[in-house]
């Protein structure tokens, strides 16, 4: 069905993919699996002729990349992984273009996609771009499934996915596979890669190893499945004070209530884990709290300070890190450690040796004069998330931390989490992986605007009766009533 | 607080790839092309002359047309439907038909009527190369006006040779303070927006006056050493210098920094999309640039139009540096404009810093 | 043809969408043609004159009455010395100032204008003006004929210009910029690897252009018609014929541009100052090409828009058949064929 044999791609000096074989079988769920900049996605793009390769050649269904280029393209589907919709297009609009692109209609491909369209078929008179994060990945997915082709590649199609709408979408995938449909798949989420037949783990451009999900996530264990983390639970000084109090916030957006009379409160030096589907509320949550958002209505303190009158006070005492990548692309390392630095108002003596002490910890020292841009996106996201605690704040926020990076990458970040938490520093995160929902002390998750459940994350299995995070969500989450 | 946020915007500055050459490459543009482009001149008319009299005195005035060197002579045509084939082809701009009987008339006392027909799809044009011919014309046959004309002399004040040049250099240092401290900071901050770094910000106790001003500094700084090549350029390659105060042509260029800056501001605050802010602002910039006077006499213009010549800052900023580097004006002829165009730059700046929102 | 329609329509919602960008592309040349049309006029008009002379005589109340008729002049003041009258053209009080001398009753002689030379053009027609509303050109031996343009309104001269302009705007900014966004926002990946042909994909993604620039080219016609009054001497049909040659050549300078920019903003700074700059600064539209050095004109002969505006002044303004303006559309056609080819060719069915 698909044949790669000795593929090499250069871009520059960097080598993306060294000497790449392999063979998918038709009616086959393969899976793609590496860390970021494996070269999975120049992989995805060769196959679907979008690149040459410098070497080697590549046959889809029998055609070769290189010289059948429109045979190809007439049989395969591709979501490529910054798969991104037309903004000023409503969602209906969006999934008829990509209909009718692909040679079928909406009618045609209604059955395919129900299970995930269903979801936000309500909200088809609205633009996309007003949807929220996920909803948009569903929207996405929708569109790449409208029709069916012989091949499917699908480039992290579940990134930023709440882990309800990753089942239902790999329910789709399993329906498609029985119609004979091959898909070729790359994922962060080893749940999902135990449902692929085979995977391919691609590490800097090549093949290590081709098998069962099982073989290789045994073969390479330390990157697929390291050992889990236990955190001594310290003790913090004055731990029983609340640091976050929050009663019955009201965000609207119109008559749509985005955050609906919530109420909680964080202890200071705890992990609090904020989860939900996406479209719960839980940033626009965030940005209430982080002094970016008034609320409608409701009272709340953060580090004692009054969120609707005193948020440029709470600005002086939190860290904050989003989902989109937070420090200045343009900036070397040790610029951005000093930019956000001064605006804290550290010294310079104080940011010089803080950053030193900073980059030890974190082996970065040789890198501080690069260009952050330059860096692979797993020490971004732990340089981002050092910088915004650099100024010692008492809370840090963070928004969805670890999108799409591999699970060892992301125990790194956690033990730099725990570290931090360590320190007195309380956490607030939000994330989609339950192993992570598991690392928090207390978790909190969010349905339809409103908070369904709050506790420990063992008290919350014990409570509901499931085995484990996963169950818990997938069990609160199917009560949703609003897609958004 | 300031401090590191200023250093940040230059650092970003000099890694751009396009900035650091449009900064250097930009003011030497400006002076060493702009100066000879924006030059409405009225030069090289070309004549068809079409002369049915065949006199000694019509060949006297053609010669007398030929040797003009504000004419180009295009030659001789036999009909004036030959010469109007050129006017239409472009080729010459003005006839010039002396009828028959030309010198017979004039001799005998008569007023023959020489046509002169200008090409008038550019008015300027049409105007002054018909009324310099018309005045070579009538010197040529009637002797009694010429010794009138020589009569009455006229004297150009502050421009002696008429030189456009002089005209349009002040006014390019609006332009540069347009595009240095309007065009480049909104596009910047729009940048940031669609970015989303523009957030992280936000959550940060910076407070927005500083935020502002960090991305204003260094294009003000960068708008001043501009200035500076521009005035030095313009010594070196025209001789042409501020006739007047120095540090005016600087006070002003701050005053209409000021006031870019706000306005490129308010845009941004508004426009979520780069497209959005950049057409936006040409929008305002043009329709600003054209009621300005920097091309036209704005007193020319309609009574409706001139009323918008009070609230429009541009047409200060014109009328000032011309006072000041044509004229020689020193502070006290230009207090009424500095007055004016301050008051403006302050309510956008009001405006500006009022419309950023780091809280909704 | 299916994916073809659903393609414009697509395309279509992005330009109506974006409502901001519509009302300035509409406002543009509603605007501008106002402006050009009543606005920007170089016609001598109230020019502030003052009268330097010691004393008042029947001689010089003559003169300055007659310059006071006139409807260009307006006597603002009465000074005793040429000092003061410069002291008045310094702080921006005057335009122009007539001096009689001493003995000017007695030998009819001795008058000096002294004018304001900031603005060299118009200093030079005022004194032209005040020179034959003295001399009294009734008479005189010229019968000076204003061709094409009697009243000398600028509308004229700028009409065509201002569709040479909007028209590259329109098509080759907005193309440009559009195509771009698809490829930045990764969207571009897609309708590559759909069964569409990568040709029919940039078709769909102009013809709302096409359209949109048609709009814009009929809306300033009707305009200058029906508004300014600038007579279409023309065949209209050749108006259209050579405008679409224009629109074409403008929409593959667009597609080249958005082959080689990677982001928005590239696109967008290369259309500034690739096509816009030139276009307003060399191509004839504002400043006389003629009075430009040497090698700024070898240059303008590079510059679209410098043809298409000429040919259209010709076919507008003047009215000449289109045996005229063959040399115009000649170069127009044959740049659009070399631009439209070039960007075709080097339009990447891969990324």
């Amino acid at each position: 069905m698909i044949e790669v044999s000795n593929i090499s791609k250069t871009y520059g000096k960097v080598r993306a993919l060294n000497d790449v074989s392999m063979s998918v079988a038709k009616g086959e769920i393969f899976g793609l699996v590496g860390p970021d900049g494996a070269g999975k996605t120049t992989l995805f793009r060769i196959l679907c002729t979008l690149l040459l390769p410098d070497e080697g050649v590549a046959r889809v269904e029998g055609f070769d990349v290189v010289r059948q280029m429109k045979e190809i393209r007439r049989r395969v589907g591709y979501m490529p992984g910054r798969f991104s919709l037309y903004q000023d297009l409503t969602v209906e609009e969006n999934l008829k273009f990509f209909a009718t692109l692909f040679g079928t209609t909406m009618a045609e491909g209604y059955d395919s996609i129900k299970a995930i369209y269903s979801q936000i078929e309500r909200f088809k008179d609205r633009k996309a771009g007003a949807l929220s994060g996920g909803m948009k990945q569903k929207l996405a997915l929708s569109c790449a499934l409208v029709h069916q082709p012989s091949v499917l590649f699908l480039d992290e199609p579940t990134t930023g996915v709440d882990p309800v709408s990753r089942k239902e979408f790999w329910e789709m995938l399993a329906m498609l596979r029985q119609r004979g449909i091959t898909i070729v798949v790359s994922t962060p989420y080893i749940d999902e890669v135990r449902q692929c037949d085979r995977v391919a783990f691609l590490h800097e451009g090549e093949v290590k190893g081709i098998d069962r999900p099982d073989v290789i996530l045994e073969r390479f264990r330390d990157i697929f499945n390291p050992p889990g983390i236990r955190r001594e639970h310290v003790a913090v000084a004055g731990a029983e004070d609340n640091v976050i109090e929050v009663s019955h916030l009201v965000k609207a957006f119109g008559t749509f209530h985005a955050v609906d009379d919530i109420s909680f409160k964080v202890r200071r030096g705890e992990i609090f884990g904020f989860l939900g589907a996406n479209g719960a509320g839980k940033t626009t949550a965030m940005h209430i709290l982080t002094g970016l958002n008034q609320p409608t209505a409701g009272t709340g303190t953060v580090a004692g300070f009054d969120i609707r009158t005193e948020h440029e006070q709470i600005k002086k005492r939190i860290g904050y890190m989003s989902q989109k990548f937070s420090l200045y692309e343009d900036l070397t390392v040790a610029e951005n450690i000093r930019l956000f630095g001064g605006i804290y108002g550290m010294s310079d003596a104080e940011i010089a040796s803080k950053r030193d002490a900073m980059l030890e910890k974190l082996h970065f020292t040789e890198h501080r004069n690069d260009l952050v841009g330059s860096l692979p996106l797993g020490w971004k996201q732990k340089l981002a998330f050092s910088v915004a605690i650099f100024h010692e704040p008492a809370i840090v926020f963070l928004d969805e931390p670890t999108g799409g990076v591999d699970p060892a990458t992301r125990r790194q970040f956690w033990e730099l989490i725990y570290d931090a938490a360590g320190q007195g520093i309380t956490v607030f995160v939000t994330t989609h992986y339950m192993d992570e929902a598991e690392y928090c002390d207390r978790i909190s998750i969010m349905v339809d605007g409103k908070i369904s459940d709050m506790g420990t994350p063992e008290e919350l299995k014990r409570r509901l009766n499931q085995p484990d995070m996963d169950h818990v969500f997938t069990y609160l989450a199917r009560k949703a009533k609003r897609g958004d | 607080m300031l401090r590191h946020l200023i250093q940040k915007e230059f650092l970003q500055i000099r890694r751009n790839a396009f900035l650091p050459r449009l900064i250097v490459v930009f003011p030497i543009m400006m002076m060493c092309v702009m100066p000879w482009v924006m030059n409405q001149e009225v030069k090289n008319v070309s004549v068809d002359v079409v002369d049915h009299d065949r006199s000694t005195l019509s060949r006297q005035l053609v010669q007398r047309v030929e040797a003009s060197n504000y004419f180009v002579f295009n030659g001789q045509k036999p009909t004036y439907e030959a010469a109007l084939k050129d006017i239409e082809r472009m080729d010459a701009d003005i006839v010039l038909v002396i009828p028959q009987d030309f010198s017979r008339d004039l001799t005998l006392g008569r007023q023959p009527q020489v046509l002169v027909a200008a090409n008038a799809v550019n008015g300027t044009k049409g105007s002054i190369g018909g009324a310099y011919l018309s005045q070579i014309v009538t010197s040529h046959v009637n002797p009694s006006v010429e010794a009138l004309q020589s009569k009455v002399s006229t004297l150009f004040l502050y421009n002696k040779h008429l030189n456009y040049k002089v005209f349009m250099i002040p006014a390019l240092f609006a332009m540069v303070m347009m595009l240095m401290c309007g065009f480049l900071p909104t596009l910047n901050i729009v940048a940031e927006k669609e970015a989303g770094t523009i957030e992280q910000i936000n959550v940060t106790p910076v407070p927005k006056w500083a935020f502002i001003l960090a991305k204003l500094i260094p294009y003000w700084t960068i708008a001043l050493f501009v200035i500076v090549v521009c005035l030095l350029l313009s010594w070196l390659i025209y001789g042409i210098t501020c006739q007047g105060p120095v540090y005016l042509v600087f006070v002003l260029a701050m005053v209409l920094a000021l006031f870019w800056s706000s306005f490129g501001l308010i845009v941004s605050n508004y426009s979520d999309t780069m497209q959005q802010a950049v057409f936006v602002m040409w929008f305002f910039v043009v329709c600003m640039l054209l009621l300005s006077g920097l091309f036209t006499p704005t007193r020319s213009m309609p009574h409706l139009a001139y009323l918008t010549t009070y609230v429009n800052p541009m047409h200060y900023f014109i009328d000032a540096i011309r006072t000041v580097f044509v004229r020689g004006g020193d502070f006290r002829s230009i207090v009424h404009q500095v007055c004016a165009l301050s008051a403006i730059a302050s309510v956008m700046m009001v405006w500006a810093i009022s419309s950023y929102r780091k809280n909704h | 043809m299916r994916e073809f329609i659903s393609f414009v329509i697509k395309e279509s919602h992005h330009i109506l969408r974006d409502r901001r960008t519509m009302l300035i592309l509409f406002g543009m040349p509603v605007v501008l043609m106002l402006l050009f049309g009543f606005a920007i006029t170089t016609d001598v008009r109230n020019v502030r004159t003052v009268v330097v002379t010691s004393q008042m005589n029947l001689q010089t109340q003559n003169v300055v009455e007659r310059l006071a008729q006139s409807e260009y002049f307006d006597i603002t003041a009465t000074v005793s010395t040429p000092q003061d009258a410069e002291r008045m053209m310094h702080d921006q009080k005057a335009d122009l100032a007539i001096v009689f001398a001493q003995d000017f009753a007695s030998k009819r002689s001795g008058i000096q204008f002294i004018v304001d030379g900031a603005d060299p053009n118009m200093a030079q027609q005022w004194a032209n003006y005040a020179t034959n509303v003295i001399a009294d050109p009734k008479g005189g031996n010229v019968n000076l004929k204003m061709l094409y343009n009697p009243q000398m309104r600028s509308a004229y001269n700028f009409v065509p210009a201002i569709l040479g302009m909007l028209l590259m705007l329109v098509c080759a900014m907005m193309t440009s910029i559009s195509i771009v966004r698809e490829k930045e926002r990764g969207t571009m990946e897609v309708l590559l690897v759909s069964p569409v042909k990568p040709l029919l994909i940039i078709i769909a993604k102009v013809v709302p252009y096409l359209v949109l620039a048609f709009a814009i080219l009929t809306t300033i016609l009707l305009m200058a018609r029906y508004v300014l009054d600038v007579p279409l001497a023309g065949s209209i049909v050749w108006i259209y014929v050579v405008s679409t040659i224009y629109i074409i050549l403008a929409l593959s300078l667009g597609l080249l541009i958005s082959n080689i920019a990677t982001t928005q903003i590239m696109a967008l700074l290369m259309s500034a100052m690739v096509l816009l700059v030139p276009i307003v600064m060399l191509s004839g539209m504002m400043f006389p090409i003629e009075s430009m050095p040497q090698i700024l004109q070898w240059i303008s002969a590079v510059v679209p828009p410098r043809y298409y505006i000429q040919a259209m002044r010709k076919l507008m303004v003047m009215g000449v058949s289109v045996g005229d303006v063959v040399e115009e559309i000649v170069i127009l056609a044959s740049m659009t064929f070399l631009f439209l080819s070039v960007s075709l060719a080097m339009f990447k069915k891969r990324l």
